[in-house]
């Protein structure tokens, strides 16, 4: 199976858990990274709430990504070096918009519900199965030169203790909206981090 | 003596011409209608993009040695340049250094692992992204600036009207004259600076796990300002209003909230970090 026929079997069996699908997500990182950024959807998107209120920066980066993929400025062709660059792992823009959707519309839910109830544990959105992995990261960046390897692994190191912070204080006080914005952005710093070193792996 | 000297002289003479016969000059030409788009791809090496004097894209690279190709391609309006490795290419052998010259409303894509980055003078949406590239863009008007490194130094100058996103993990960001409806600048460990006046009505959010965010604003500034370290400092040299409701309990010290200037056009402004110091600097006349 090559990357082509797996991502049209996602259609069918869409967490990639067939035999097939597994043989190919084990050799391919752009696939494997592909589908746990869907599962991630999935799993957010469950939560999803109609009336929320995603903060405006989700809204600027969908802007963004239609704007660079011409959708709302037709006369404007896209900028395509993403999709010929990236092969498979193209989906990851629109992909990446949607996450930081679902992920916003996710907080903001959590937020509202949980006015005036003060003792909640939070469980972020991220925190699933489908979580982003450290050893995939680490086996990313093990081809890498070694003073750049390490930047990775520190760099790696102190959004973990970031997200570990963020997550402390969004558990101590589940009402406050700064809190929850500071694990967002964690979040996202990791996912930046993970596109920047599957990037750098790409032939 | 004289030998051993003349030896060297001629070792050093042969180490040079090498480098200079690896290294090639290559120039690009494509004409563009308005609003193109333009990509430049290089793994190693810097690009420098500036406005040119019509519709027209001029690519300059220096290739450092044969391991390395310049592929490029004009598909409409598109223009895509990308730095090609050949086998046992390295970041050296594999550097490209581009300078670039595209219409003014064009947007741009910029890529490169360790070179810098840098923009200027458009009015184009713009994408800088590398781990560790340095960024420079300045003098940009009405665009998405969005930017992402790892670990490069991130400097935007006299940004009018724009939709700025800056994303950093340690790299030390400086945003001096920017303004516009969004400005975001999100770093785990890298200091933030600000220098600005906060525009009219916008957003402003500057927010670290770690590290400090300065921000030395003018007397005329008009903004609410919040301003919040879970466990460091924050310093607060500027007299604010009292605001009356925030998300969190503002703690002395730790927290400050109010308003500064006309209301009727003030911009929202966070400064948040988790451990970082913040500090609100009135700017001197020298600034």
């Amino acid at each position: 199976m090559n990357c082509v026929e797996l991502q049209k079997s996602l259609a069918e069996v869409e967490d990639g858990s067939s035999l097939e699908q597994r043989a190919h997500l084990r050799a391919c990182p752009a696939c494997s990274a592909l589908v746990r950024e869907l599962n991630l959807i999935v799993a957010a998107a469950g939560r999803l709430q109609a009336a929320d209120e995603p903060s405006p920066r989700v809204w600027n980066s969908i802007e963004f990504t239609l704007r660079q993929e011409g959708l709302i400025r037709p006369q404007r062709a896209p900028v395509p070096s993403f999709s010929t660059r990236w092969g498979a792992a193209r989906w990851l823009v629109p992909a990446a918009a949607m996450l930081l959707l679902a992920v916003g519309i996710y907080l903001r839910r959590e937020s509202l519900s949980d006015q005036g109830v003060q003792q909640v544990s939070v469980v972020s959105p991220v925190a699933t199965p489908s979580d982003l992995d450290d050893a995939d990261f680490m086996q990313e960046v093990a081809t890498q030169a070694p003073a750049t390897k390490t930047r990775y692994e520190e760099s790696l190191r102190q959004v973990n203790e970031s997200i570990r912070d963020a997550q402390g204080v969004v558990d101590e006080s589940p009402n406050d909206e700064d809190a929850r914005r500071s694990l967002m952005d964690a979040y996202q710093q990791k996912s930046m981090l993970f596109e920047m070193a599957m990037d750098r792996s790409q032939p | 003596m004289v030998n051993n000297l003349t030896a060297k002289l001629v070792a050093i003479g042969v180490v040079v011409a090498a480098t200079l016969v690896a290294e090639s000059k290559k120039e690009y030409r494509f004409a563009v209608g308005p609003k193109a788009g333009v990509s430049v791809m290089n793994p190693y090496g810097s690009i420098s993009v500036k406005p040119s004097l019509n519709n027209t894209v001029i690519v300059n690279a220096v290739l450092h040695s044969d391991k390395v190709e310049v592929d490029n391609s004009q598909n409409g309006n598109r223009v895509d340049i990308q730095s090609h490795l050949l086998a046992g290419a390295d970041a050296d052998s594999g550097r490209v250094d581009y300078e670039v010259l595209v219409p003014a409303d064009a947007s741009i894509t910029l890529h490169s692992n360790t070179g810098s980055l840098r923009a200027e003078k458009l009015h184009g949406d713009m994408s800088l992204e590398g781990p560790e590239a340095a960024v420079d863009v300045r003098d940009i008007s009405d665009a998405h600036v969005h930017v992402k490194t790892m670990n490069g130094t991130v400097n935007l100058d006299n940004i009018q009207n724009g939709h700025v996103e800056v994303d950093s993990l340690s790299g030390e960001v400086t945003l001096r004259g920017v303004t516009g409806p969004l400005v975001q600048v999100v770093s785990t460990s890298g200091r933030i600076n600000y220098i600005g006046d906060f525009g009219n009505s916008g957003e402003y959010r500057l927010t670290s796990h770690s590290g400090d965010i300065d921000a030395t604003i003018p007397d005329w500034t008009s903004a609410d300002v919040t301003a919040r370290s879970v466990r460091g400092e924050v310093h607060d040299d500027i007299p604010l209003q009292p605001k009356n409701h925030t998300w969190f309990p503002i703690d002395k010290g730790r927290a400050f909230a109010g308003t500064m200037g006309r209301v009727a056009v003030s911009s929202t402004v966070v400064l948040r970090t988790f451990s970082g110091k913040i500090h609100l600097r009135k700017r001197s006349e020298k600034q």
